[in-house]
């Protein structure tokens, strides 16, 4: 069960200048979060001899309702810490979307202590700017769809609306201090500070020397308690840049946008996490505060810990800082139920790239039974060099250059999507490619799955899981996503013996049940040439 | 509160003891977290440095020439094993570009060893074993990753194949047609675009670091090419592996002897890349490639030092601070914290050993800031060429430094892997030691110098990816501007 996703991630030397599609810039927004559940799933005591990593995880949970757990690791002295809020793009209403990423952009612009010259001096402009420009974005928005403008008192009024809003900004940036809490975690050795926002998580995480922890829990209990919105309405320009970055401007962002927004019509699953332009470009300081007081509650909130520290001690640091702050009301928000499918969804991307294609079938939540066989179902179809489609469409067919599936897209805690993504080789066109996926699908309702692949998927479970533990940051990262998704990170080993009691029965009534076509949706990458003349290779003057 | 742990790790040896942390920043953090009332304020907070003595991996050398590196590390059940290879697609023959890459694709997808592809993959994956092969542009690598209960049968798979791979003429069919379909699609990302047009610009269309496998190179290549090229490129005095879990180190050597001990020496292919001459690396040159998009992806810099040059230190922070070190560097604070013109925004220095290293700045952003985000590049370049960096900025790029160094030697694999590496590089082992005593030395006046010498604002190769509209107004500017017309692939 490892990555599989039509994100291309080139390799080599080419990489080193080309990235721009990975993680390694701060603060972003996972389309996904799908794909962070089934990147191995950890905490294994399968096998013999293994050390019960079980045993090692210990858990406290504070009066507020914060959720700690720690695993010590002394072999090297460092820690990394991995803060998950059980909130994310589903929790955003209609109008503002992107707004929970867009507080995670926020959540890195400091405190009331941290990132300000003086924070008393600081505050009344920062109010100000708020308010002035929150008003200029109404008043613009009023005017673009006046004809001719609006009336010249009405641009008038936008004018200086305007003025004094860049004299606010002038003078805020007078007080700020530049991502000053970064640059105390990167002085004090940290690595790795950085943050994602998913449809059902937002996630923060840092690594450090492990002597550090009293700054860690310093800064992020204040940082829990007491955010500043510095720099507003530059990083809407930031943000706006993100979102071309990933999704305007790459054909595989383009088509799963349009894809999955074809798929869900009512749940928030189909928007974007990273938000709709015009969303991003209205999101008001007063809206984003709003989020934050609803969603940011120590109560929402699980840290882990992993590394080189003694757990009675971080218990000790957690509840002098963190244990201050008091828990959020619980949310009343309403999600719509996405309502049953009653017929084929096609969509198409025109892009100027090679076809590519992804097909998506609704499918029940994590906890559903159902659920489980899709793990299997994920793995037979696509994990390693044995898998069903490997064989069969990339080397038996040769129809496909790549071709993978994914068992919860794009999340995991509402019913979400099966999806399998492919790239055609040519000359082979995306319709042979779908057919020879659709026959694939056929089969597992026809034919059992074989023991031998079953046996396949648990032991290849069970040596993820061993693997998992390698890292310090991916160990607190698998902790605190199954405490936050499912109540208990306990879940992750439940979830090892539902998948091992799964049959090839089993398989095949899941998938005779989902995978129908009235219940699916198609996106298709189609090519777009520019349209003029291609001069044979070398350079000519524009 | 105890939280501070300064005991070494495993048995500490011969002068390997790493002291992070800086010896005028250090008061005790104990006063921090006294009081009842939060922690106070984290700004002034002062912590003890980090010791730390990283268990040192042995290296033995066999009889034919191979090194390796062992490392134990018991508190998993697993054994990871590497091979460096001296081999790359330097050696490429140049109407089969692609070859080296191809080999090494077709070394892991063909079988060996006596068993067949699909045997090998049955196998494997039934113990959930992974292995993979695979030849860039300066080295080879390959990996065996198992549970150690495995580690026999996994090692016996993966000598097969590195020693005697099948070559089935059927995958290295489907090898060609995958390499030649991305080709096909490597023009569908800017990214991708910008990237390669790059280096290309740099280094010349037919340097071993730029050029690129063709769609005509790729269908020249026979299986016979492959063959040939592992036998004359593989040998054993031409691999450093390295070994790292759970195994006892006289069992261990003892079934890597089995494995590979009687395999004969052989020529080691010289990895040596010419250098480009003087001309083409001064010359300023700018470029755009008309793609249908709303950001511009921008690549602005030129060629720079090795990693051994003894400028390479300050070269290193002088780009840290300039734009090298994400958050904390000028270019993230200019262009997209104070101007919101950029999500991804910065610099780097890609120095390694075997060819001359590029010093770049990179950025997105949207078509109409693309002539401002340029402007920014240049003046923060000309900023790092007339003035001192401040006393904080000093500081604080060595405090990062001294205090995360401690992240190269996080991990057994971590530990192995870098020496590898350093012998593969011919750098010494210490390397990074010597480059720490370096940065804690380095003074304000070190990094202007470097800076003066290292950074030229005259020299600077331009490339755009984005709109053709925009692009030679935005451009031109800062010089003449010639479009790169790309061919469709295939």
């Amino acid at each position: 069960m490892t990555i599989r996703s039509s994100r291309v991630s080139r390799e080599g030397y080419l990489a080193e200048y080309g990235a721009q599609q990975g993680n390694s810039w701060p603060l972003h927004a996972l389309r996904f979060t799908g794909f962070l559940l089934v990147t191995a799933l950890s905490l294994g005591g399968a096998h013999a001899g293994a050390p019960s990593l079980a045993d090692r995880v210990i858990e406290h949970k504070l009066a507020n309702g914060l959720t700690v757990l720690m695993v010590e690791r002394h072999q090297t002295p460092v820690v990394s810490i991995n803060i998950t809020f059980a909130v994310g793009g589903i929790n955003e209403q209609v109008g503002q979307t992107g707004i929970a990423h867009f507080y995670e952009h926020m959540a890195f612009k400091g405190t009331r202590t941290v990132g300000t010259k003086d924070y008393e001096k600081e505050q009344p402009i920062l109010d100000e700017l708020a308010l002035v420009g929150t008003e200029l974005d109404h008043r613009q928005r009023e005017l673009a769809i006046k004809s001719g403008g609006g009336t010249a008192d009405e641009q008038a009024a936008v004018a200086s609306l305007q003025k004094r809003f860049t004299e606010l900004q002038a003078q805020a940036s007078h007080y700020v201090v530049g991502n000053e809490l970064a640059l105390l975690y990167q002085r004090h050795g940290g690595v790795g500070f950085n943050a994602s926002t998913g449809k059902d998580l937002t996630r923060y995480t840092i690594s450090l020397p492990a002597n550090r922890l009293p700054l860690w829990a310093a800064v992020e209990a204040d940082r829990m308690a007491h955010p500043v919105f510095r720099e507003f309405y530059k990083e809407r320009g930031v943000v706006m840049e993100e979102r071309r970055l990933r999704n305007d401007d790459s054909p595989s962002g383009l088509l799963f946008e349009t894809f999955t927004s074809a798929a869900f019509r009512a749940h928030g699953y189909g928007v974007p996490t990273i938000g709709w332009e015009s969303d991003i470009l209205s999101l008001t300081p007063a809206e984003t505060e709003t989020f934050f007081k609803t969603y940011y509650g120590p109560n929402r909130a699980t840290i882990a810990l992993v590394g080189d520290f003694n757990a009675k001690d971080v218990i000790a640091l957690i509840e002098q800082t963190f244990g201050k702050i008091p828990a959020a009301p619980p949310s009343s928000a309403r999600m719509p139920m996405e309502p049953e499918q009653r017929g084929e969804r096609r969509v198409e991307v025109e892009f100027d790239a090679e076809p590519s294609l992804v097909i998506g079938y609704h499918k029940p939540a994590l906890g559903h039974p159902d659920d489980d066989v899709f793990e299997v179902i994920d793995a037979v179809l696509s994990d390693g060099r044995t898998s069903r489609f490997q064989q069969k469409l990339v080397r038996e067919k040769r129809l496909a250059a790549s071709v993978g599936s994914d068992a919860n897209h794009p999340g995991v805690r509402a019913p979400n999507l099966f999806i399998l993504t492919a790239t055609p080789l040519a000359p082979h066109t995306t319709a042979e490619l779908e057919a020879a996926m659709y026959e694939e699908l056929e089969r597992l309702k026809r034919e059992p799955v074989s023991p031998k692949e079953l046996e396949r998927v648990i032991n290849n479970l069970d040596a993820d899981m061993v693997r998992a533990l390698r890292s310090n940051s991916g160990l607190a990262s698998q902790l605190a996503m199954y405490q936050a998704l499912a109540g208990d990170w306990r879940y992750v080993l439940t979830l090892r013996d539902k998948v091992a009691a799964v049959t090839a029965a089993d398989v095949q009534r899941v998938a005779a049940r989902y995978f129908t076509k009235s219940n699916r949706t198609v996106g298709l990458l189609v090519k777009k040439s520019q349209g003029k003349a291609v001069a044979q290779g070398g350079e000519v003057a524009p | 509160m105890k939280m501070v742990r300064g005991k070494g790790v495993g048995v500490k040896k011969s002068g390997m003891s790493i002291v992070l942390g800086m010896a005028l920043l250090l008061v005790s953090a104990v006063t921090a977290c006294a009081g009842g009332a939060g922690l106070g304020d984290p700004r002034t907070m002062t912590f003890a440095p980090v010791e730390f003595s990283p268990p040192e991996p042995e290296r033995v050398v066999f009889e034919n020439g191979m090194v390796v590196y062992l490392l134990e590390d018991h508190e998993l059940p697993l054994i990871t094993l590497t091979a460096t290879i001296r081999a790359g697609s330097w050696l490429d023959p140049a109407d089969k570009i692609g070859l080296a890459a191809l080999t090494g694709s077709v070394m892991r997808t063909g079988g060996g060893g006596g068993l067949s592809a699909e045997q090998i993959d049955e196998e494997l994956e039934q113990f959930a074993g992974e292995v993979s092969i695979g030849i860039g542009r300066q080295s080879g690598s390959a990996s065996l990753d198992v549970l150690s209960k495995d580690f026999t049968r996994g090692l016996q798979i993966f000598a097969g194949l590195i020693r005697t791979p099948a070559f089935d003429p059927a995958r290295v069919e489907l090898a060609k047609l995958q390499a030649v379909e991305g080709i096909r699609r490597r023009q569908d990302n800017p990214g991708s675009v910008v990237g390669r047009e790059f280096v290309k610009m740099l280094y010349g269309t037919d340097h071993p670091t730029a050029r690129e496998a063709t769609i005509e190179s790729v269908r020249r290549i026979t299986r016979d090419d492959l063959a040939a090229f592992h036998r004359a490129s593989l040998h054993p005095n031409g691999m450093i592996l390295g070994v790292t879990g759970d195994f006892k180190k006289s069992d261990m050597l003892a079934s890597l002897r089995g494995a590979f001990g009687d395999w004969a020496k052989g020529a080691v292919p010289q990895l040596t890349i010419a250098d480009v001459s003087e001309g083409d690396t001064t010359t300023p040159v700018i470029r755009f490639v008309d793609k249908d998009t709303t950001q511009t992806h921008l690549r602005v810099g030129h060629l720079s030092i090795k990693e051994n040059d003894a400028d390479y230190v300050p070269v290193a922070i002088a780009n840290d601070i300039l734009g090298g070190s994400s958050f904390r560097s000028r270019l993230f604070n200019d262009v997209r914290t104070k101007r919101g013109l950029a999500y991804s925004v910065g610099s780097r220095l890609n120095a390694g050993m075997h060819d001359q290293g590029v010093w770049l700045m990179r950025a997105e952003t949207k078509s109409v800031s693309t002539q401002e985000v340029i402007e920014r590049f240049i003046a923060n370049i000309e900023r790092m060429r007339s003035e001192l960096v401040s006393d904080a900025e000093l500081a604080e790029a060595k405090e990062a430094y001294v205090n995360s160094f401690i992240f190269s030697f996080s991990s057994p694999s971590a530990i192995v892997g870098r020496l590898v590496e350093l012998e593969y590089d011919g750098l010494p082992k210490d390397f990074l030691q010597q480059l720490r005593d370096k940065v804690v030395k380095l003074t304000k006046e070190d990094i202007l110098a470097a800076a003066k010498k290292h950074l030229h604002p005259d020299r600077l190769k331009i490339i755009a990816v984005g709109s053709g509209k925009t692009m030679p107004g935005a451009l031109s500017p800062f010089g003449e501007v010639k479009e790169i017309k790309l061919q469709p692939e295939g």
